[in-house]
Formats: C-alpha cells, structure tokens, sequence
C-alpha cells in the first residue's frame, strides 16, 4: 500500500486555483520528484500535505488514514517532516537547540519536570541532546552546534533544517529545494545525503530545480504545470515526454536535459 | 598558582559575552559608587528634614569634624570621590579611545579596601566609644547604622569590581548575582530605621519584580505582547481580598492564597489566551489591552457581588505565624517575597531553558516552522499565558495582604504600563536584565518620584531658590515611562541587559508571520 496518496486535490485561492485535481502516490522506501515551472503549484501542494493550507477538495491519507484537515503538528507526529524553500530555521537559537525543537513532540518531559529539573527531565534533556549532536554530525555541522542558525553559512543552513525535520523521527521526509542556492560541491554532497537516508529506508517527496539531482535521485517524477498534473512517471519516460518538454523545459533546455 | 585562579586576572576574550559582561561591569561599579555615595546623602535621602548624622555633607556643613576626625572623615572623602567618579570616566574615556589599564584599577582598589577599613574605624568610634564630638551631634534620629551599612557594602563592591574585574567581565551572571544577593538579603538591617523605604522595597520593588518576571514569560520567551497584564494582578489581589477579609467571613492564611492566586489567574489567563490563539502583534496587543479594562470594570460594577464595587473590599488580614506578626513588622513582608522571589526566578530560568522553554522561543522565532517542527502552538501559547498569569496572580496575593485594602483603581492601565516599560528597560526575555529593570524603574517612580517633592524643597532653602519648592514630582510618572520607553528603542532596543538572541537579532530584525496567517484564517 502507499504511504502516502493524493487523490483530486485541489486547492483555491480566491479566484485562483493553485492546485487541481492533483492525485499521486508515494511508496515507502520511494523518492518521488515534484519538478514544474514556478508557479506550477509545487510548494502549495507541500503545504497542503502538511497541513499549513486546508485543502479545498479531495482527500489526503497517510498509511491509510485520511491527514487532511489535521494542524501541521499533529501531521508531524504522524510522520511527515519538512523543510522549506525559504528556510524558517529558528534563527535566534543554536544550532543544536533548533534540532532539539525537532525532538519536542515526542520528548516525555512536562512543564512541572523543567521547572524542578527532575532526574527524569535532565537525563531526558541529555540524551536528547546528544542525539542532536549526532545528527548534527551525520550532516557535518558539529563545528556549529553552538551557533545561531543565523550565524551560519547559508548552505548549511539547508542541511540544518534537514536535521531538524529528521529529529521530528519521520517516515516521510518532505524537501522544498533543498538545493536552492548551493554549490556544486553542495550540490553533490546533498545528492549522497538524500542517497544515504534513502538507504535507510526514509520516503521522500522532492520539489526541486536541478534537473541532474533530480535525474539522478529519483525514483518516479510527477510534473505539475498550472496547479495541474501533466506526466509521471521514471525519469527516463519524465525526460522524454513531450508534453514535459513543451510545457516546462522549452525546445532549447531539451538537448541538456538530453546529456543530464 | 594554578590555572583556575590565574584566569582571574586576565581579561576575558570571547566575543560578546564580553559586551554583556561589560555592562554588567558598568552597572556593578555604578552601583557601588552610588551606595558610598548614599552613606554620605544618606540623611537627606531617608529624610529631608532630619539633621541627621553620619558622613553627611550637611553635618559637615552645620558641625565640621575636629580632631582625629577630620582626617579620617577627609580620607574616607576621597576614597569616596575616587570611586564615584570611576564609573563616570570611564565610558567618557572609551569614548576619546583611551581605556585605563591595570594600574588604575589597583588605584580604585586600594581606595575601596581603605574606605572600607576606615568606615569600620568610624563606626567603631561613633557606636562603641560614642566618641561624638568627631562627626557631629547624634540624636535619637539619626541614620548611622543605615549609611555605616551602605557605605561598607559600597566600598566591598567596588573592591570586588575592581579587584577581579576579568572575573566580573567574564563570569557576570554570577558575579551580578553575588554582589545583588546579600544586598537583597540584608536590606531590611541596612533600613531598619527606615521603614519608608522597606515599604518601597517589599510593596513596589518586590510587587513589580515579580509582575516583570511574569510578563517576561508571555512577552519575552513567547513574544506574545499582553498589554492588559495588570488584569491577572486584579485577579490575584482579588482572590485574596475575598478569602482573607471580614466581606465574606472567610479567613485563610496568606500561604495558602498566594497559591489559589496563582492558580485563579493562571486559570484567567488560559481563558484570555483563547480568543487570542490567532492573533500576533499589534492586534494581540490590542485585544489584550481590551481584557486588561474589562477586569477593573467588573470590579467596579460589583459583579456577582464578589468584589465590593468602586470601593474594593477592605480589611484583608495581616499574617501571623507564631511571633511574627506581618502588620508591624513590614521586614517579614519583605523577607518572604524575597523568598517567594527567589523560588519564581529559579523555577521560570529551569523552564526557559526545558523543553517548554525551547518551544516558545521557537513560537517566537517562527510560528510555521514550529507548527511544522511538532509544536502543538495552541497549547504552547496557552502555556506561556498561564505560567505568566500566574506569578502575577501570586504578586497580586501578596499585594492585597499588604495594602490591606484593594480597589479597582489599583489595576489600571498605567500598572501594565510600568510593568512593560521594566521588561523593555531591562532586556526582554532575560531574567537578569528584568530584575534590574524592576529594581531601576520601581526606584524612581515608586520612590525618587514621591520623595523629590520634599528633596526639592529642602533644597531650595539650602541653595535659596524658591522656584525649586512646590513642584508635584510625582505628576511627572508617565514623562518617566515615555522617556524610557523612547530612549530605550533609540539607544539600546535590548534593553539595559539584553538576552544574547536579542543582541544578534537587533542587528537584523524582522518579525514572523503568524501561523493562522500563512493558512488564511486570520
């Protein structure tokens, strides 16, 4: 069964409709690429599933159960995490303290428990944190951990924000962009660590530019032009289908699409 | 000499922390020179009209010292120069580029330990010998023991300032908290003979103190702004006036109430939260500030003839445990919200930084990568109301038990006012910066301000000029709260003690949307 499944959404903003009658699905273990022109309905179709805009019509189920209509954080508990294409981290905290953010919900300690630092709440804070440290090692960012996130090179920004959504424990990863802004050495860096968490078994659903990431990462590719879906399928079928080049990448951007 | 002790001496080098610890420097080196100063203004200071004794310049004036006195009383006049003038030069020096080295700090020592020692060489002359024709006539009204107090505390401050000044710079949370501590801790010995400014002390200072670290928590760690925040004051003070009064015969004891205070308005405070869930900023404030008069006026109009209409319910019981009986004594007033202070600021620091604490902060910072993080934003923000509400609603308790009497006049708006104007003096979202700012703001306004009319007339029959008797000081309140409030945002928009988030931040500012915003419901 899919984990996750979009079936005729849409999704009106007064006279526009940003999003319409879009239906996919997302197996586990999958890396489906959401690619389309800007303004194709991509990031809307992100916040829809995560439960920022209440969709108008259609129906949205993770595992089964129907997500749509539930507030962002309760849809984070059930397992979709985020990022975004640009970037909310917290930016007056450190580093480690916005991916112990990530680790909120499911943390056991209450209000009572801080307040009197009990045995319970310090051990939980501690092994909360080191967590947060080894993830922030998995990404490479240890060297930061003290500093605001504002403080930090832009790049590991994007990888910060990453580690916060995997602190949250998805099964679903959500990625807007995540290569927005980088640098080829970024670029490929992010290409592994995307390879690496699918490895270990993470889903993930991919809004992104760079067409040789996308190439490479994916597994299936949905194209949306004007809110709507126009082709899915493989990358190779994605790349040589004739609409996704009229519609997207124009006549002249086919031939690198071609060689990508 | 080991490494511990050695790092002592040596100035601190990490970035800013060091701008932090220089200010706290500053306000620690202010305060001593302000307290050897006060032993010698000490007379005028506690009364205009006392021909009080001790250093005073006046007695200096009206009986000049003879003998052995002279020269002590004009040593200790230099000492006292040297310090109060250090804390003035130096930003004045920093300024011009020049930055005094170590010698001059070795100076200001030597100058502290021999005030010191000599200010214990005059209280053991004027105390024990009564050797009294040195220093001037004593007579029953005199303040010596206060300006001995705080001219010894004065000159121990300033020894520690400038003796380990790598330290203070270095290490300022503690080193604030060991030079504010004791004060705290024997401040009713120092004024024994004052009980004006005990009055001040436990029934403003200690009151808005524990306002401020309230509204720290909704405004500063939550950045929700609450301009209606006197209104769980109201309720806290009410619920006490209501179980410890004659109005319905029920009489419970003060450390029962400040619990059910706390609770009550905890409880007012998750209800006002409620509507606001959507709100940010100016229309947060807004309906906020709508709440804050609606609860006065409830009292005023008597409603379900709980709060004694225009005129508050009057009566409230004065605590007694054992011996100590709180009507007579305000000391143990003081000593117990002293307590009860010191019980509210380790509880609030444990939970700014818990789990809670991070996830208002990451409200603050914004709210839909919060909501998107696993942050239920409702709760959080209901959270931060309440735990705010209630420590107002605990000063409230203690308030009424002390006035005895509470009216719906004693909740207005300016109340919230002064409290917002202490956290934004101070720093907001930080504990340190808050009681600083309580301590600066209740000083002038519940203390300097009432006090100036009489200062202000001796005055002008020292100096002869009429024009300075007469004026009403304390009409000039909200000039006080303006002027802080306007200079404050020009000079320093953290605060006098910013929290090390807001420093950053204020070099690049931007405030976040709110999550009912981004979805289309607000």
């Amino acid at each position: 069964m899919a984990l996750l499944e979009l079936a005729h959404v849409s999704k009106r903003f007064g006279g526009l409709l940003a999003v319409s009658d879009v239906s996919f699905n997302l197996d586990r273990g999958e890396i489906l690429s959401m690619i389309g022109p800007n303004g194709a309905g991509k990031t809307t179709a992100f916040n829809c599933v995560t439960g920022l805009f209440p969709i108008t019509s259609g129906s949205i189920t993770l595992d089964g159960e129907p997500i749509s209509g539930l507030p962002p954080h309760r849809i984070t508990k059930l397992g979709i995490a985020r990022t975004f294409q640009n970037i909310r981290l917290f930016a007056f905290m450190t580093a480690v303290d916005n991916v112990m953010v990530g680790a909120h919900w499911w943390m056991k300690e209450r209000v009572w428990d801080g307040a009197f630092r009990t045995g319970r709440a310090r051990r939980e804070e501690r092994s909360v944190e080191q967590r947060a440290l080894e993830l922030l090692d998995l990404l490479g960012l240890s060297r930061y951990a003290g500093s605001y996130a504002r403080e930090m090179p832009y790049g590991l920004q994007r990888r910060l924000e990453i580690a916060r959504a995997l602190a949250t424990q998805p099964r679903l990863l959500l990625l807007d962009e995540p290569a927005a802004g980088l640098n080829t050495q970024e670029k490929k860096e992010l290409m592994q660590l995307i390879a690496r968490l699918r490895d270990e078994g993470l889903t993930i659903l991919l809004i992104e530019h760079d067409m040789r990431l996308v190439m490479e990462v994916s597994h299936r590719i949905v194209v949306l032009d004007h809110g709507e879906k126009i082709a899915e399928g493989s990358p190779a079928d994605v790349r040589t289908n004739p609409r996704v080049i009229e519609a997207y990448l124009g006549t002249g951007a086919s031939n690198e699409m071609q060689s990508a | 000499m080991p490494d511990r002790f050695r790092s002592l001496f040596r100035a601190d080098t990490g970035q800013g922390q060091r701008t932090r610890g220089n200010t706290v420097f500053w306000i620690l080196s202010s305060t001593a020179a302000a307290l050897v100063l006060m032993g010698w203004l000490l007379p005028w200071f506690v009364d205009a009209y006392s021909a009080g004794a001790g250093f005073s310049p006046q007695d200096a004036l009206i009986s000049p010292p003879t003998g052995v006195g002279t020269i002590l009383i004009y040593v200790l006049a230099v000492t006292m120069v040297i310090l109060v003038a250090s804390p003035l030069v130096e930003p004045l020096a920093r300024l011009r580029g020049t930055t005094f080295g170590r010698r001059a700090d070795r100076i200001r020592l030597i100058a502290a330990l021999v005030g010191f020692a000599l200010t214990v060489v005059i209280w053991f002359l004027v105390s024990v010998i009564q050797e009294e024709p040195l220093f001037g006539s004593f007579g029953p009204g005199t303040y010596t023991d206060s300006a001995v107090w705080l001219t010894m505390y004065g000159y121990a401050l300033a020894a520690l300032v400038y003796g380990a000044r790598p330290w203070v710079v270095g290490r300022q949370t503690l080193a604030f908290g060991i030079a504010v501590l004791p004060f705290g801790i024997f401040l009713p010995l120092m004024f024994h003979q004052a009980p004006d400014f005990l009055d001040w002390a436990a029934g403003s200072l200690a009151i808005y103190m524990l306002l401020a670290l309230g509204l720290n928590v909704v405004v500063g760690f939550a950045g929700l702004l609450d301009l209606g925040y006197a209104a769980f004051f109201a309720i806290g003070a009410y619920a006490c006036a209501s179980f410890a009064s004659p109005t319905h015969n029920i009489h419970w004891p003060l450390w029962i109430l400040i619990f059910l205070g706390a609770a009550i308005a905890s409880l007012f405070g998750a209800v006002l939260g409620a509507p606001t869930l959507r709100l940010r900023g100016d229309y947060l404030a807004i309906v906020t500030l709508g709440f804050g008069e609606i609860i006065p006026d409830l009292a005023t109009n008597n409603v379900f003839n709980l709060t004694g209409g225009p005129n508050g319910i009057s009566g409230i019981d004065q605590p007694k445990f054992w011996f100590l009986n709180f009507s007579t004594s305000p000391r143990w007033y003081y000593w117990s919200l002293l307590l009860v202070s010191l019980v509210v600021i380790v509880l609030l620091r444990n939970i700014e930084r818990s789990r809670v604490g991070r996830a208002w902060v990451a409200l603050r910072e914004d709210e839909v990568a919060a909501a998107s993080t696993g942050i239920n934003t409702t709760t959080t923000k209901l959270l931060a109301f309440a735990i705010g509400a209630s420590v107002s609603g605990l000063a409230g308790a203690f308030y009424g038990s002390i006035v005895s009497i509470v009216s719906p006049d004693d909740f207005s708006f300016s109340v919230s006012i002064a409290v917002l104007s202490i956290i934004v003096l101070g720093g907001i979202g930080n504990i340190a910066g808050v009681i600083l700012g309580s301590f600066i703001l209740t000083f002038v306004i519940f203390w300097v301000l009432p006090n100036m009319n009489e200062w202000s007339t001796t005055l002008s029959q020292t100096v002869h000029v009429p024009g300075l008797a007469g004026i009403d000081f304390s009409s000039y309140t909200y000039i006080i709260y303006g002027l802080a409030l306007i200079l404050m945002m020009l000079l320093r928009p953290g605060g006098l003690l910013p929290s090390r988030a807001r420093q950053i931040e204020l070099e690049s500012g931007g405030e976040s949307e709110s999550l009912a915003a981004v979805q289309g419901v607000a």
